[in-house]
């Protein structure tokens, strides 16, 4: 029972992820593989804060949204000048960037060690210690992050959005100042991730620098496109099917060394055959 | 100190030029990011550890065997997926993605073949290197820097001189007009392909050779190569070559005063300043985007 309940509390801090990367890169076609340190951003901020300071889990968490909006705010003015290709390539450098800070800065993170016994947290007295209370917080969050995205795709600032993916200079002649509609997407996406991450290191009570490598990037990436870029259905959907096909891998016996690598092979397998197939994803944006 | 710093940027360089040269040669013919070619690297190394060290195949036909490998896993990417995607009339965003999935496929079947641990192709003991100019530098890093030379030399000779050279060329600089004067696109690309992935083989083979190698060895010599062409200026050989020079000894003057875990750190960091401020690299020319 706690097993499913587990997979369900990972499906939803992985709700989270894809729903604000697809903002990112399903609904204004900025493809950003440094998510997943932005995710691990909100994760320390929240773990160095409650294990030095003893702060409360609420601010806490929002002090990991504006800590991880303005680290996107450093990445984002430089990058987001760059052309597509080069986008790309400069979150990749931030992406190795700051996952060598985490594991090299060794008096500040602890390096690769991680940080063990992240205390859980206490929301206005409500403990928050077992599956059950966990999975409540998780869906809570998640449907918060799922209302807040949707409210934005689909209001007149998230038209724009699609219109500087469809045709920048287009939108541009229209009056619309798409540098700002694309630092501001970057880092609402940026700060929503942070609170999966805070999610993650309050559930596990212990995080480490490899949980937020560019493999990680690479999986919510694929969650959103398997998903369907430019809609929130998908990437929800995409979060369920891909953290939990993997774990039918576990039932059908396989030693944990081979698990890993097959369960890696099997995201590549499906961002290689959706790109041939069906390069919408499985709920395709609606026209 | 400095001259043995000097001379391990000089290793280094050496082997990120080839990565480089490979990279930049495909991306120049496709104009997409082909992240595979990490995993293509790696296989080189992979395949040499095969031949070599499990199927006892002598060392100089192994080694060249491996090479041909990997230069056929780059070929098969191409054929079996670029291909059929391109007709398809897909975007580089479309290609890319698909490359960082072939990336990760290749990387764990490697992994999954031969475990996660550090494999060695070398054979002799590790020997004090001689000294030379006041630093030490052993035979083997001799034969890197000699063979890479080699290599980079005959790669430059076959795109000036060799009628398939030319169309790569020719594709690389205006891929409409080449078709136009009767240059088969899909056979140049696929050209570029075979030169460019045995390219990273025979780097990886290289790099084993002096350092062993993992299964992750890909991704960070891939991102070095990917720097080096963007510091020497896309679409031009003898920048990308200068640029794996220049990376590899700036990383390694850099750790005179940086501890070396920052490496990874610094060649980013070097990436983002050519990125904001020298888009065109260092010999690049500047080139005015027109687009409606």
């Amino acid at each position: 029972m706690n097993y499913l309940l587990h997979i369900i509390i990972f499906i939803e801090i992985y709700i989270i992820a894809a729903v604000s990367l697809n903002l990112i890169s399903g609904y204004t076609g900025l493809i950003s593989v440094a998510h997943a340190a932005f995710y691990g951003i909100g994760a320390y901020i929240v773990a160095l804060l409650a294990l030095h300071f003893h702060t409360p889990f609420m601010l806490n968490l929002v002090l990991a949204i504006i800590g991880a909006v303005a680290l996107a705010t450093v990445v984002a003015l430089p990058s987001l000048r760059l052309t597509e290709d080069y986008f790309i390539i400069a979150t990749f450098a931030f992406q190795v960037i700051i996952y060598s800070v985490m594991n090299n800065w060794v008096s500040f993170t602890s390096g690769p060690l991680g940080l063990p016994g992240i205390p859980q947290p206490v929301i206005f007295g409500w403990v928050v210690d077992n599956h059950i209370s966990f999975l409540v917080l998780g869906g809570i969050l998640a449907i918060l992050a799922y209302l807040f995205s949707w409210r934005i795709a689909n209001s007149p600032y998230g038209r724009v959005l699609k219109g500087v993916r469809e045709d920048e200079i287009l939108a541009e002649a229209l009056g619309k100042n798409t540098m700002r509609f694309k630092v501001t997407v970057f880092l609402v996406g940026s700060g929503l991730v942070a609170i999966a991450g805070s999610l993650y290191a309050v559930y596990i009570t212990f995080i480490d620098p490899s949980s937020f490598t560019i493999d990680e990037s690479i999986f919510m990436l694929s969650i959103v496109i398997v998903g369907g870029m430019g809609n929130l259905w998908g990437s929800v959907l995409g979060a369920v099917l891909l953290v939990s096909i993997p774990e039918i891998l576990r039932f059908l016996g396989m030693p944990n060394s081979i698990a890993a690598n097959m369960r890696q092979i099997l995201y590549g397998l499906l961002l290689v055959l959706f790109m041939v197939f069906r390069p919408r994803g499985m709920i395709g944006e609606k026209r | 100190m400095l001259p043995q710093l000097l001379i391990n940027g000089l290793i280094a360089g050496s082997v990120f030029s080839l990565i480089a040269i490979g990279f930049g040669l495909i991306y120049t013919t496709t104009r997409f990011f082909h992240f595979a070619h990490g995993a293509v690297y790696t296989s080189g190394a992979y395949f040499a550890y095969l031949f070599y060290i499990i199927l006892h195949i002598p060392a100089y036909l192994a080694f060249p065997l491996a090479v041909v490998g990997a230069s056929a896993l780059g070929a098969g990417m191409e054929l079996c997926v670029y291909r059929p995607l391109r007709r398809k009339n897909a975007t580089p965003m479309v290609l890319l993605i698909a490359s960082l999935g072939l990336f990760v496929i290749l990387q764990n079947l490697i992994s999954l073949f031969f475990g996660d641990d550090i494999k060695s192709i070398r054979t002799a003991p590790v020997e004090v290197g001689l000294p030379f100019l006041g630093a030490r530098i052993t035979p083997i890093q001799i034969t890197i820097i000699v063979v890479s030379v080699i290599l980079i030399i005959a790669t430059a000779l076959i795109l000036k001189f060799t009628r398939m050279g030319k169309a790569l060329r020719a594709v690389a600089s205006n891929p409409q007009l080449a078709k136009v004067s009767g240059i088969e696109p899909n056979r140049t690309i696929l050209f570029a392909f075979i030169l460019g992935s045995a390219l990273a083989g025979a780097s990886a083979i290289l790099i084993a050779l002096d350092i062993d190698m993992t299964p992750t060895m890909g991704f960070p010599a891939l991102m070095m190569g990917v720097v080096a062409v963007i510091v020497g200026g896309v679409g031009n050989i003898a920048g990308a070559a200068a640029g794996g020079f220049l990376l590899g000894i700036a990383l390694h003057l850099g750790v005179w005063q940086i501890s070396s875990k920052w490496q990874y750190a610094i060649a980013f960091g070097i990436l983002l300043v050519f990125l904001l401020f020298r888009p065109q690299g260092f010999f690049g020319k500047r080139v005015r985007r027109v687009s409606l």
